[in-house]
């Protein structure tokens, strides 16, 4: 049986104001190593939020986020910071890739923020070009790649921590058919081969129709969970 | 790889950061020239007051100090004799000369004024002083006429003098009987000096000695080999005087000359510090706007792990880049402007009265001072890490989550 990577244990988060607005409203989730998971839902259904949670950037109104079995919700703002450093790949919607650096360098430099030797960051961000089909494209940067191009370079960068999750946010909302397809592609290649866990927030039903667990949110709890 | 990007994020605004950069090489460039001006200004106006009149120190009687009056010699001449030869012996003193200095009034034809007369030995003074060079008309007691006199410039204007023309000297001796004599212009000075040249005519000591009955020594002037180092030389030296005689440097004896050259390198740090104050603005808002353009790159930053402290230091050594980048071209270009006005110098004549009264020359020759460069390159330096310091708190103030979202 395959190992808990995340276990979230009645998440709430409740934005206060002249009406408070519960954006999480409960919620219990475990996630095993090795799923390929989309959390579907509507604009502000609270996908976002909860996966801004699981990965560290937001604290919960409530509830336990145990990564590893560690609760992620006690760790400090520092220390957090840490977390995600060593934990967790993220892969933004906007790419959001460092416009002065090139697409290897873009890779490396999450590793360089863990301190590895050059000679490792420079060979693994060369191998993982070209696992998400990059060869050729090392030394461009973000400005010469298309839009596809670019969130296949964020997809390395997300692996090069070697992080124990990956979480993405609307990650195909800016791409076209075809790159969402390769992209897709590449990242359920990532999942198999290397057993990578992958979370999506996405209501691009691009997504949904190829991850083999669905989880839909509305009005902040989680009204399915089905896997293929 | 931190200087890496913080070296391309420079060049990614190109005209913007080229402003910024261009601001603090004109601001150092200015500062610099501003230094090299007032030293080469000040120490003009010293060394031609050293060299014509204060010579590097000088000995007075503890009462002269006190009181300049006739009877204030420094002693008998065999006394005086004693220690000029003991000055001579110290290896730092090219020379010495003897001076009466005596105040009392000339007066011409027309018009009457105070006057300080200094009775020199016109050999000793060719030696000593560079005053001989500085008559304009006429000659420095070339002559063997009795009883001639040389007097400043403003001095004769003032009293409607000429060349040859003749005035009556009335003095104290030591004993305090009012003399009177008179004297034949022979020369006119002119030193930067106005104020001096207005107020101090030159007699011969040997005149005096015959008009009085007396060879009184009020003064001995001491020239050194250079200026570096007068206040040391002049301690060793005051060690070895006899009792009653004091000798001080000539900070000490033209207070006015040694404020403006201790106050010049204050003032100048202070010159510096103004325009380094504007150049802290220039740069904050060039870092604000910077981070502004860049929060969605900076919350992606914090959101994988990059700690607060890589973030800090990254917005610094972006910071610090505009200063090693533009501080090296500022000191080039303020380095090469001074030397090619040195050659040329900066033509002030129209302000040349106002000038003259300050004892400065109307054409100024700008100096290169390096240890300058030094206070300049710290200073940048210093600006770069504080204009840092408000771009950097608002970066770590930053929400990952809504500066991805560009919010």
């Amino acid at each position: 049986m395959s190992k808990t990577v995340i276990e979230v244990k009645d998440l709430f988060k409740v934005y206060e104001g002249p009406v408070p607005v519960k954006a999480v409203n409960g919620i219990s989730l475990t996630i095993k190593e090795g799923e390929f998971t989309a959390l579907k839902g509507p604009s502000g259904c609270g996908k976002t939020t909860l996966l801004n949670m699981l990965g560290g950037l937001d604290y919960p109104t409530s509830g336990s986020i145990l990564v590893g079995g560690n609760d992620i919700t006690s760790l400090g703002e520092n220390e957090l910071i840490d977390f995600r450093l060593r934990n967790i790949g993220f892969v933004f919607q906007a790419y959001n890739l460092i416009p002065v650096l090139s697409a290897t360098e873009n890779v490396s430099f999450i590793m360089l923020l863990q301190n590895r030797p050059k000679e490792e960051r420079e060979d693994r961000a060369r191998q993982l070009l070209q696992s998400v089909g990059l060869t050729g494209k090392e030394d461009k940067r973000p400005g010469e790649l298309s839009g596809g191009q670019q969130q296949r370079v964020a997809v390395a960068r997300a692996l090069a921590s070697k992080p124990q999750f990956v979480l993405a946010d609307e990650p195909t909302a800016n791409l076209d058919s075809e790159s969402t397809a390769n992209l897709l592609d590449i990242m359920l290649k990532l999942n198999k081969e290397e057993g990578m866990t992958f979370v999506f927030a996405t209501h691009d039903d691009r997504v949904i129709n190829r991850a083999r667990r669905v989880v839909a949110i509305s009005d902040g709890k989680v009204v399915s969970d089905l896997s293929k | 790889m931190i200087f890496k990007i913080a070296w391309r994020n420079i060049w990614r605004s190109k005209i913007r950061s080229l402003v910024v950069l261009t601001s603090i090489a004109l601001g150092i460039w200015a500062g610099l020239l501003i230094i090299g001006f007032s030293f080469g200004m000040n120490n003009e106006r010293t060394s031609s007051a050293i060299g014509s009149t204060l010579g590097h120190s000088q000995v007075h009687s503890l009462s002269f100090l006190e009181e300049p009056t006739s009877a204030a010699v420094i002693g008998s001449a065999a006394e005086v004799q004693a220690i000029e030869e003991l000055l001579q012996e110290a290896v730092f003193v090219k020379g010495v000369s003897t001076r009466a200095i005596m105040m009392g009034m000339v007066s011409a034809p027309k018009s009457a004024r105070g006057a300080r007369m200094i009775a020199v030995d016109p050999d000793s003074e060719r030696a000593n002083s560079t005053l001989p060079e500085t008559i304009v008309e006429g000659d420095f007691f070339e002559s063997k006429t009795r009883n001639s006199v040389i007097i400043g410039q403003k001095l004769a204007d003032k009293l409607g003098l000429g060349l040859r023309k003749k005035v009556v000297l009335t003095f104290q001796d030591a004993e305090g009987n009012i003399s009177r004599a008179s004297f034949r212009i022979t020369g006119i000075y002119k030193t930067l000096n106005a104020t001096w040249d207005e107020l101090n005519l030159y007699i011969k000591r040997s005149d005096l000695a015959h008009i009085i009955g007396q060879d009184l020594v009020h003064e001995i002037m001491v020239r050194y080999d250079e200026t570096e180092g007068t206040e040391e030389k002049t301690a060793k030296l005051s060690a070895a005087l006899p009792e009653g005689a004091a000798i001080l440097s000539w900070k000490r004896n033209s207070p006015e000359l040694g404020y403006a050259d201790d106050m010049m390198g204050i003032m100048l740090v202070l010159v510096l510090g103004i325009i380094m104050m504007a150049l802290l603005f220039g740069i904050i808002n060039n870092m604000l706007m910077a981070i502004l353009e860049r929060r969605r790159e900076l919350g992606m930053l914090m959101a994988v792990g990059m700690n607060k402290r890589k973030l800090f230091i990254m917005i610094l050594v972006e910071t610090l880049m505009l200063g090693f980048v533009a501080g090296p071209v500022g000191i080039l270009l303020g380095d090469l402007s001074t030397r090619v006005m040195m050659g040329i110098g900066i033509d002030l004549t129209s302000k040349k009265e106002g000038l003259a009264n300050l004892g400065v020359q109307s054409i100024i020759y700008p100096e290169i001072v390096p240890e300058y460069y030094l206070i300049v390159a710290v200073m940048v330096i210093m600006t770069a890490l504080l204009a840092a310091l408000y771009p950097a708190y608002k970066a770590l103030k930053l929400n990952p989550v809504q500066a991805i979202r560009g919010e």
